[in-house]
């Protein structure tokens, strides 16, 4: 039998608290080292503590991650659509686009210092980078899977070229969108704040190197949370942009 | 007799450039009367489909002229013909009823009106009660179901059929063929229903055109003389047989060439 809704909701509710009740009450109970892993409370006080580092860090960061979300996702929804469309294009650069993906892209992120400059120029280049080819990857593998068929059928019961793009190509195409929107979204995060903490001179990244030099565990950990809220808000973002969709595709 | 309601008239198609022209149909004349039920049977490549695509105005006729009503086909004309293919192709992001009623809201009819049509056109199709399902919620033949109630749903004078039951298995082909006719005998559509199984054939139709291999001409039309409502007991019968047999015999000829 197939749980309802509610016990699922309920028991990952359950999940994400007993995670935090973990990360309170090992450290306090001396099963994990305070410099390891410092409780979550103490992470708190740091963030009020050191709130006005990390906040004047935010507007950097936030910038960073939507100038390297736009181009990632942008360009590599909008090259998806192009190579998606076309099963030559599909069959010349989809191995090559697969074996790219496979580079630890990070190795380049020294070079790409060199090249735009200790500033925010670097972290959006190596964050778009790195992000780019899973982006389009996903979006591609959206295309492909529209079928012509469909088209054909709703030509068949007369629909127009616009209402063929509007109920049959766009609801077709849009999940794929969004899935792309989401993966380039979290790679994006990951690449600005590894960026930032690998060389920089501000940022949420840059923080958390700073407070790890000093073995300051509460403030390292402190920059952690923000990350979580981060990638947490991006999430809540996406699901909304989901739910949307699912209404435009019942037409209503 | 009345004027026929799909009139086709020296029909021929041509596929590709000159240098590699390849000719599907060559000087096809057809005529189908108001409320029959005609089979189009012949070896597989001969352009059966494509004939049917010209009625359905999907694609134009590098010659000739397709009529329906004597009206020529330039375009879907969805409320005169209604289209069934091999695959269902339904929306799958749609309920069935959202799917049936789909070529109504393309003509913008009013929300309540298109889903009360689509409703009556399940019920007649059988599948009351899965009006909220989707697509993968169904079987095979059900989403079959849900194309022919498609395709009925503007109340066309024609419905155009295409090999509609070859991706079922041959128990749920059989079921829905029973379906299919009392859906007929009910609504007296003109039906032009393209089959590769000759069973299929003599047990639904009225009369069974036979194609050419390509480029597909027609080389026989065959009234089929069975008495109506059909049973299964007919099938195998010393008739049925005879005209299956007659079928064959063209078949058998253009697949050895």
């Amino acid at each position: 039998m197939t749980w309802p809704e509610r016990h699922v909701r309920v028991s990952q509710a359950l999940l994400y608290l007993g995670i935090l009740a973990l990360w309170e009450m090992l450290p306090r109970a001396a099963l994990v080292p305070r410099l390891f892993v410092p409780p979550l409370s103490e992470a708190l006080t740091a963030l009020v503590t050191h709130h006005r580092d990390y906040l004047g860090s935010l507007p950097t960061t936030f910038g960073e991650i939507l100038a390297a979300y736009a181009i990632a996702c942008g360009g590599g929804i909008l090259l998806g659509q192009v190579v998606g469309a076309s099963a030559t294009a599909r069959r010349v650069l989809l191995p090559v686009l697969r074996s790219a993906y496979a580079v630890p892209l990070v190795v380049l992120y020294p070079a790409m210092m060199v090249w735009f400059g200790l500033g925010s120029e670097s972290k959006i280049a190596f964050a778009a980078i790195y992000a780019f080819i899973p982006t389009m990857l996903t979006a591609v593998a959206g295309v492909a899977a529209l079928t012509p068929a469909l088209a054909e059928t709703a030509r068949a019961f007369g629909a127009t070229r616009a209402q063929q793009i509007l109920y049959v190509a766009l609801p077709a195409s849009l999940p794929s969108i969004v899935a792309a929107l989401r993966l380039g979204g979290a790679l994006v995060i990951v690449g600005v704040i590894v960026a930032q903490m690998l060389g920089a001179a501000d940022g949420l990244g840059y923080l958390i190197t700073r407070h790890r030099t000093l073995l300051d565990s509460p403030g390292v950990y402190a920059g952690i949370v923000l990350v979580l809220a981060i990638t947490g808000l991006h999430e809540l973002i996406l699901r909304r942009l989901e739910r949307k969709v699912a209404a435009f595709r019942q037409g209503d | 007799m009345t004027r026929p309601l799909v009139a086709i008239r020296g029909v021929s198609q041509h596929f590709g450039a000159d240098g590699a022209r390849v000719a599907a149909l060559d000087s096809i004349d057809l005529d189908i009367p108001d409320g029959q039920f005609t089979a189009l049977v012949g070896p597989s490549g001969c352009g059966k489909s494509t004939l049917l695509s010209l009625v359905a105005g999907l694609r134009l006729p590098s010659s000739g002229s397709v009529l329906c009503d004597g009206e020529p086909i330039t375009g879907p004309m969805p409320r005169k013909v209604g289209m069934i293919f091999q695959e269902a192709n339904l929306l799958p992001w749609l309920s069935a009823v959202d799917n049936v009623a789909f070529p109504l809201k393309l003509r913008h009819v009013a929300k309540a009106e298109r889903l009360s049509a689509a409703r009556r056109m399940l019920d007649l199709t059988g599948l009351r009660g899965f009006e909220d399902r989707l697509p993968h919620q169904l079987s095979g033949g059900m989403k079959q179901r849900v194309a022919i109630a498609r395709g009925l749903v503007q109340n066309p004078a024609v419905l155009l059929m295409d090999e509609p039951f070859a991706s079922l298995d041959e128990q749920t082909r059989m079921v829905l063929g029973d379906e299919l006719l009392r859906i007929w005998s009910e609504t007296r559509k003109t039906v032009l229903f393209v089959t590769h199984s000759l069973n299929e054939a003599v047990y639904l139709a009225d009369r069974v055109v036979v194609m050419s291999a390509r480029p597909g001409r027609l080389v026989d039309d065959i009234p089929v003389d069975l008495p109506r409502p059909r049973t299964f007991a007919m099938t195998a019968g010393e008739r049925f047989g005879a005209l299956k047999d007659r079928i064959w015999q063209h078949i058998k000829s253009a697949e050895r060439r």
